[in-house]
């Protein structure tokens, strides 16, 4: 324990900044997920055929080891902090895909029917119906995606790319658990603060019409 | 409908005996027999190509049964995982990481006696036999691109002093926080700090360097890559790094168990120069050969096994 207190002593501003650039990694790869999956989402859902390959391919992408995939787009991208977000945004891409594609697929037919009946255009559809009905299931994926990625970001460390997996493999590498400790247990708790982070922002931003309805549906 | 369920039963039978067929090279199930010997290699090209040659002495030359457990993390790895039985050869050891990390003990700067004292000390706290140098040292040395040496006159590592500043320095994943020969002494030593420092997978540096990722990275002497890619090293001017003087490690007990382990391993000692450990890693790192394979290469050429 005196360890543990000693350790923050020297090292306290050091592991913010490694938290920091832990953060910055894994949120700059959810941002660019959430940017580029919900779009190709809704176009899946007006896609007569090819939905299921698209998503069956990026379920594919999915399975690749992490590991491997950071170290694919170094002869590329090189080492460093760019490599790092690149590959944590290929793993945050499927589960916010998915739980767009069947979040909007799941829309109540009855209600875009009642939307053209008002007059509504495409865009108003999408906008006014069809994303306000499916953002619980769209956040649950963005909830998913970000924790996944904290935890992946650990691996970045591999490639020069910074962050608390520096901590995790000086640990290893020296055994010294003080190191892993103040590696892990920041990740750990990130992960969980930015989880709840976005459940409030779920329950914000869900309609409040279907708040009540939720549990029944 | 019967055929299709016997056609799924025997793939089902087949997928489970493919199983447990590889089940049995798997390392760390295989080990856990009594009368295998195990080689601990880290996770370095060079550590792999010799714990490989260590192995295949053993098995042509003896009876003994070997298995290589490979990447462990660093040299800590290897001695905790020797301490836990779990390694009874450690292929890779260096005197200058061992006298400062294990022992904890000042650098010492003369090869000779800092062997000397790391043989005494492994013997007499652990009673592990600390083996001679295979011959080839693999040390840090401070690499920059010819060009930009050449730009500003960076010969030796004081020269960076004034612009130490503006650098950004590669590093493997553990020197920033080693201590007796880290980048706390390190400071200490040559009185100057880099701008940023970027710690990754050792093997990554070389490539960073050449293609102005890095400005600078901390290599390893004995990589092939640093005259492959006609890198510059820099003169150690202050001499603050002990020397890094490579031999093997050998639980004593297991050379009483199994006695013909010394007189191979002896055949290994002193015979592979600093140069020659260049190219076999570049062999496998520039030539993407299998490290079994080249240490195969290196003992038929050199007649290990007549």
């Amino acid at each position: 324990m005196t360890t543990l207190i000693e350790f923050l002593q020297i090292n306290w501003l050091e592991t913010l900044y490694k938290a920091w650039e832990h953060l910055y990694i894994s949120l700059i790869a959810v941002l660019l997920g959430i940017s580029v999956a919900i779009p190709l989402g809704i176009v899946l859902t007006r896609m007569k055929k090819g939905a299921g390959f698209v998503i069956g391919f990026v379920n594919i992408v999915q399975t690749f080891p992490s590991l491997a995939v950071l170290a694919f787009f170094i002869p590329f991208l090189g080492v460093g902090k760019l490599p790092a977000i690149v590959a944590l945004f290929f793993y945050s891409v499927l589960p916010i895909l998915r739980n767009t594609y069947t979040g909007i697929k799941g829309v109540n037919p009855n209600l875009l029917e009642s939307g053209k009946g008002l007059g509504m255009t495409n865009w108003e559809r999408i906008f006014l119906v069809e994303l306000p009905l499916s953002l619980p299931v769209i956040m649950a994926g963005i909830r998913t995606s970000s924790v996944y990625l904290i935890g992946w970001a650990t691996l970045a460390s591999f490639i020069g790319g910074g962050g608390l997996g520096d901590y995790i493999f000086i640990g290893l590498n020296l055994y010294q658990p003080a190191y892993i400790i103040f590696g892990a247990v920041p990740v750990t708790l990130m992960a969980v603060l930015i989880d709840y982070l976005f459940a409030k922002i779920e329950q914000k931003v869900t309609p409040k019409g279907i708040k009540g309805i939720k549990e029944t549906v | 409908m019967k055929s299709k369920i016997t056609a799924k039963l025997w793939v089902l039978g087949i997928f489970i005996f493919l199983m447990l067929l590889s089940g049995c090279s798997l390392p760390g199930l295989s080990s856990s027999s009594e009368d295998t010997i195990k080689i601990g290699a880290q996770s370095m090209t060079e550590s792999e190509i010799i714990a490989n040659m260590i192995s295949q002495l053993l098995e042509r030359n003896t009876n003994y049964n070997t298995t290589v457990i490979k990447n462990l993390g660093s040299n800590f790895v290897q001695q905790k995982a020797m301490e836990n039985g779990d390694v009874d050869i450690a292929a890779t050891r260096y005197t200058g990481t061992d006298l400062t990390s294990v022992l904890g003990q000042k650098v010492e700067k003369n090869p000779e006696t800092a062997l000397k004292i790391v043989q005494e000390q492994f013997h007499k706290q652990y009673g592990y036999k600390f083996f001679d140098s295979y011959g080839f040292e693999n040390t840090y040395a401070f690499t920059v691109t010819k060009k930009l040496a050449k730009e500003n006159h960076y010969e030796k590592i004081s020269d960076l002093k004034n612009d130490a500043n503006n650098l950004n320095l590669g590093v493997d994943n553990a020197w920033l926080k080693r201590e007796g020969d880290g980048y706390e002494g390190f400071v200490k030593a040559y009185r100057f700090e880099f701008g940023n420092t970027y710690p990754m997978q050792i093997g990554l540096v070389y490539d960073a360097v050449k293609n102005g990722k890095m400005d600078i990275v901390l290599a390893y002497s004995s990589d092939g890559r640093i005259k492959a890619y006609d890198l510059q090293l820099l003169e150690d001017d202050k001499n603050y790094f002990p020397p890094y003087d490579c031999a093997p490690v050998v639980n004593e007990k297991i050379l009483k168990k199994y006695p013909e382990i010394e007189a191979q391993l002896k055949k290994l000692i002193g015979t592979i120069t600093t140069e020659k450990m260049q190219e076999l890693n570049y062999e496998v790192d520039g030539n993407l050969k299998e490290p079994s394979v080249v240490a195969k290469e290196f003992l038929q050429e050199n007649h290990y096994f007549d």
